[in-house]
């Protein structure tokens, strides 16, 4: 294989495996604190997610050389899927709030 | 262009078959309509889905993601490998892809299995309703794969016919199953 992709291969997969890694830590922030709701560490896991989600779908599925429209086409996925969460998370943490 | 030139020289390509791809961001699209009754029933009971969130294993939960991610490496060596004409490097590639899923698929019937074994059953409570109904979805989709790994396993063994675009597709089936698994972890393990 040619050895500037492998290269690159392993250098999205060892940046995914290091962001997973900080979720962890993320996931394990205020441990005391578990039982209580936490936006900002909700935010972050979503966000992180989007993020490496995004570099999969552009990285290993190659989508960085696809046609224009493929490429907004799982932008827009990956937009509508943020407002989506975040959107539900806060509005619904509003409105359940007495 | 689909000729492996035409990708080498820098042409725009779809990767795989279009039609692939339609069905991708289809399901894309359900997974986010299950994420998003998931979070804002989430909402509705925060407590109750914190309790029940503190007995998974985060530990488990990286551990799958890690395993998936790197299965998603090896398939994108084994396109890149078919591409080039190097068959029994995708081939091996293709099996290496199998192991992580099996490790994968172990691991969660594993976790499954304790969970359960702890009296977590899918009516516990609303938060492992979603959890098994989420993490059962996401299995038969990598159940599915393994039939479509399948396929590039025998595109890369044939001597007639091999299709890098066909491996290409399969490909582009697997890195679906990871990238809902990413987002899948983040909201049942992570979130709070």
């Amino acid at each position: 294989m040619n050895r500037q992709i492998e290269k690159r291969l392993i250098v999205v997969l060892l940046a995914l495996s290091a962001i997973t890694l900080a979720q962890l830590a993320v996931g394990s922030l205020g441990e005391q604190d578990a039982l209580a709701p936490n936006a900002a560490i909700t935010s972050s896991a979503i966000v992180i997610a989007l993020i490496k989600v995004r570099v999969i779908i552009r990285e290993f599925m190659e989508v960085r050389h696809a046609p224009v429209l493929l490429c907004r086409l799982t932008d827009l996925w990956v937009a509508v899927t943020g407002v989506s969460l975040l959107g539900s998370y806060f509005v619904g943490m509003a409105l359940s709030t007495p | 262009m689909r000729t492996v030139e035409g990708r080498a020289s820098g042409v725009r390509f779809v990767p795989g078959q279009p039609d692939m791809w339609a069905f991708v961001l289809f399901e894309a699209l359900v997974f986010t309509s299950y994420f998003t009754v998931y979070v804002i029933r989430r909402t509705q009971s925060p407590d109750l889905f914190l309790q029940s969130q503190a007995h998974l294993d985060l530990r488990v939960g990286v551990f799958n993601t890690l395993v998936l991610l790197l299965s998603s490496w090896s398939v994108a060596r084994c396109v890149h490998a078919a591409r080039e004409g190097s068959f029994r490097a995708a081939l091996a590639d293709a099996y290496l892809t199998m192991l992580f899923g099996f490790v994968f698929l172990a691991s969660k019937v594993r976790e499954w299995a304790a969970a359960i074994a702890q009296g977590f059953s899918f009516t516990t409570d609303e938060f492992f309703s979603f959890y098994y109904f989420l993490t059962a979805i996401h299995f038969l989709h990598l159940l599915i794969g393994f039939v479509v790994l399948g396929v590039a396993v025998h595109q890369s063994r044939s001597f007639a016919g091999r299709s890098p675009e066909l491996v290409e597709t399969c490909a582009t089936y697997w890195h679906t199953i990871d990238f809902l698994w990413v987002l899948i972890f983040a909201l049942l393990y992570v979130m709070r």
